[in-house]
């Protein structure tokens, strides 16, 4: 079983980098863009072929621990980079998306006990995959908008001029709070069904809340007469505090007792 | 003559401090270049004293807890607790529409306060995220601060207060007048309020009480986490029956010495099947034949029984250095002793699965004889009389073979305003949504 996830993520990285590699090439030689994209878009093929593939060997959806949502994230996140290169004819962010994918998938290479098989009953329910969803997608978009934002910083540091690249980090981290508000109350909906009450200020939960009120805080002040500028900062290091939410919980004090902490059973 | 703009200067930052019309040099925009040279306090209001206040409000939080030694915000039951809700609301909004030209009116429903108490919320969840909200010392500075209750705490009562205020507020502009391009931000605004003012307001009226019915008797007792002494239900539940099904046991390789699983194994748990084959470190072990119901036999093969009594038997055969060797092993039951294989001062064991579904078969009934037969499953709540009812677990020493069932009881009357907040701010993501795809269309 671990052997076939080595072999889809070794198949998976090469993909990205050889396409990325290609790509970085068609600059000049305008031929190589299309065998660069296929095999770009071929890595990720490969993961959502994995998960495919995984999801029926355990006859669950593989949205359990942290290593099986991350499959999602080196499926999704370099899928965004393409679409952005797409919509805003943006060429640099599908680079992070790829590193950040693969940097996913390594992970889980070195980790290979966050593989579970089994799902607890509480997990059971049709609002599972639908708040996993909505946050694993909304998550990817925000770790884009932050990956743009890093850029947009890095472009002003060094004084270029970059109007596009501000409305993405903008745009981005607006569709990642619509999809955040629809995983938090998801989330209440079902904890309700399955825990008996919507919200008990558990650790996840609180950290969720948090991320959310940073993308609202974020919002109100673009609204304002803030800055833009200045935001990319914010938006950065919104991504901190999401990063903590997804993995850093489990290492805090507070989630000794936490109902969402499934992959220390 | 319309005076014509003939040329701009260009400031710093792009900003334009002057224009030249009709050959004239005008100081446009004299408020941004009066702005940062306002005084604290000095109307408008902006980040400066929202941040003062907002930091003044958390200090003095933490000092009224301080000086009530600890002890939280105690908050009265229905129907006062409405009253006071309903009557905070309606002050709002009379001080809104009442004095909406007034500056610190103004100032007190704006975006600056609204950032700055966000962030102070934002800071005591934090608190909450990371000190454990768990009892602790009595005395003790995280219990005189409330910090291992903070969500409880006078701090945070005391934010969200400002904060439906500030929210109330910039809400009771959108609503009067109303127009139709402001429903967005009302379905957000009012949704969020409502959802958070009634879930708070609402929560001394949580009910949450935990039934033990054994098989075949009937309770009308609910235990609560703080007492030791049970209430009294409006309701009777009768357990008919607890079944529970699991997943596939799984393998495990014990070492008696350091008295622990090793770790290589329990990581790589293997679900038991026949033809499964796991290895570890030069020790492969593989299933060649397994009973999920069985009871031991004679000459000490397990034979095939029924569900009831039976218990999951596999045969394995383990190769390592040696020779290969068989043998059974079986995950055992409160009434039997498990099988282990015995090799190189290693065991084999079987552990029963983890549990994959648990029920119980209720006839819950009130005093009146109202009564409905129902099954109890995680995930699938049922409601009685208003009560919602839970399974919420069993005995896990027998597991399978509990004796009794843990049926969690809510009540909970502010649940549907609060969904009603839920679904509203729902449907503001939707427009939200779909008008920020048209925004970004319209941008690009
Ligand atoms: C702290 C109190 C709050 C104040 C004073 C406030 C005020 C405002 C104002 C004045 C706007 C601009 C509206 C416009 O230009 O049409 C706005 C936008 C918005 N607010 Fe709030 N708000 C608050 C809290 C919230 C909360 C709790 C939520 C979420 C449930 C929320 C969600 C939004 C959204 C999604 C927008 C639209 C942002 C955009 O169009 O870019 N706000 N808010």
């Amino acid at each position: 079983m671990i052997i076939n996830f080595t072999t889809a993520a070794i198949v998976a990285i090469s993909c990205w980098a050889l396409g990325s590699l290609l790509s970085f090439f068609a600059r000049k030689t305008p031929a190589l863009k299309l065998p660069a994209f296929i095999l770009s878009f071929g890595g990720s093929v490969v993961m959502v072929g994995f998960i495919a593939f995984y999801w029926s060997l355990l006859d669950r959806p593989p949205l359990r621990t942290l290593g099986e949502t991350r499959l999602w994230y080196a499926a999704l996140i370099p899928l965004v980079g393409f679409l952005v290169e797409y919509r805003w004819k943006i060429v640099w962010l599908k680079y992070y998306c790829m590193a950040l994918a693969s940097f996913f998938l390594g992970i889980n290479m070195l980790h290979p006990e966050v593989f579970d098989k089994t799902l607890m009953p509480a997990l059971q329910s049709p609002w599972f995959i639908p708040h996993v969803i909505v946050y694993l997608v909304g998550y990817v978009l925000l770790a884009a908008s932050s990956v743009t934002a890093v850029h947009n910083v890095s472009l002003q540091l060094r004084h270029k001029a970059n109007d596009a690249g501000e409305s993405v980090s903008h745009y981005l981290a607006l569709l990642g709070f619509v999809l955040l508000s629809f995983g938090l109350i998801f989330g209440a909906l079902w904890a309700k069904e399955a825990w008996g009450h919507y919200w008990t200020w558990d650790p996840k939960e609180t950290w969720a809340f948090l991320s959310w009120l940073a993308y609202l805080g974020y919002l109100h002040a673009y609204r304002y007469k803030i800055d833009r500028a200045k935001l990319q900062w914010y938006l950065a290091l919104s991504f901190v505090v999401l990063l903590v939410c997804w993995f850093g919980v489990n290492y805090l004090p507070s989630a000794q007792n936490s109902v969402h902490t499934y992959t220390q059973s | 003559m319309m005076p014509q703009c003939v040329a701009a200067g260009s400031g710093l930052n792009g900003r334009v401090p002057f224009v030249f019309i009709n050959n004239k040099v005008f100081f446009q925009q004299v408020v941004i270049m009066v702005v940062p040279s306002r005084r604290l306090f000095q109307p408008p209001w902006e980040f400066r004293e929202s941040a003062l206040f907002t930091a003044v409000a958390v200090i003095a939080g933490f000092t009224i807890q301080y000086v009530a030694s600890g002890r939280g915000v105690a908050m009265p039951h229905l129907p006062f607790n409405a009253i006071a809700l309903t009557l905070f609301a309606l002050l709002v909004l009379s001080i809104g529409l009442g004095f909406r030209e007034a500056p610190t009116v103004k100032w007190f429903g704006g975006i600056p306060l609204g950032l700055c108490l966000i962030f102070a919320i934002a800071l005591l969840s934090l608190i909450g995220g990371v000190v454990p909200q768990t009892a602790v010392a009595p005395g003790s500075l995280p219990a005189l601060l409330g910090l291992n209750q903070i969500f409880s705490s006078w701090p945070f009562a005391l934010i969200i207060l400002l904060f439906l205020a500030n929210l109330g507020l910039s809400l009771s502009w959108r609503l009067v007048p109303f127009k139709t391009q402001n429903i967005q931000f009302i379905l957000f605004h009012a949704g969020f309020w409502i959802a958070l003012s009634c879930g708070i307001f609402g929560s001394p009226d949580l009910q949450r009480l935990v039934m033990k019915v054994d098989e075949g008797y009937e309770s009308n007792l609910g235990y609560t986490m703080e007492s030791e002494t049970p209430q009294k239900l409006p309701f009777s539940v009768f357990l008919h029956d607890f079944s529970l099904e699991g997943y596939p046991p799984q393998l495990f390789l014990f070492d008696p010495q350091s008295n622990q699983p090793l770790e290589e194994l329990t990581k790589t748990t293997t679900l038991v099947r026949k033809g499964v084959k796991a290895s570890w470190k030069g020790i492969d072990v593989e299933v060649l034949d397994f009973l999920p119901y069985a009871l031991p036999g004679k000459n000490g093969i397990p034979e095939p029984a029924d569900s009831t009594a039976g218990i999951p038997f596999a045969k394995v055969r383990i190769t390592s250095s040696g020779a290969p060797i068989e043998g059974w092993v079986s995950t055992g039951s409160p009434m039997m002793k498990p099988d282990a294989v015995v090799f190189q001062q290693l065991v084999l064991l079987m552990m029963p699965g983890s549990p994959k579904a648990f029920l119980s078969e209720v006839t819950v009934h009130d005093e009146s004889g109202e009564q409905t037969k129902a099954t109890l499953e995680v995930n699938h709540p049922i409601t009685f009389m208003g009560w919602k009812l839970y399974q919420m677990g069993y005995d896990t020493n027998a597991g399978r073979w509990s004796q009794y069932s843990l049926i969690e009881v809510i009540h909970d009357p502010w649940l549907p305003a609060v969904y009603l907040g839920f679904f509203m701010i729902m449907a503001g993501n939707l427009l939200f949504f779909w008008n920020g795809i048209k925004q970004a269309e319209g941008a690009a």
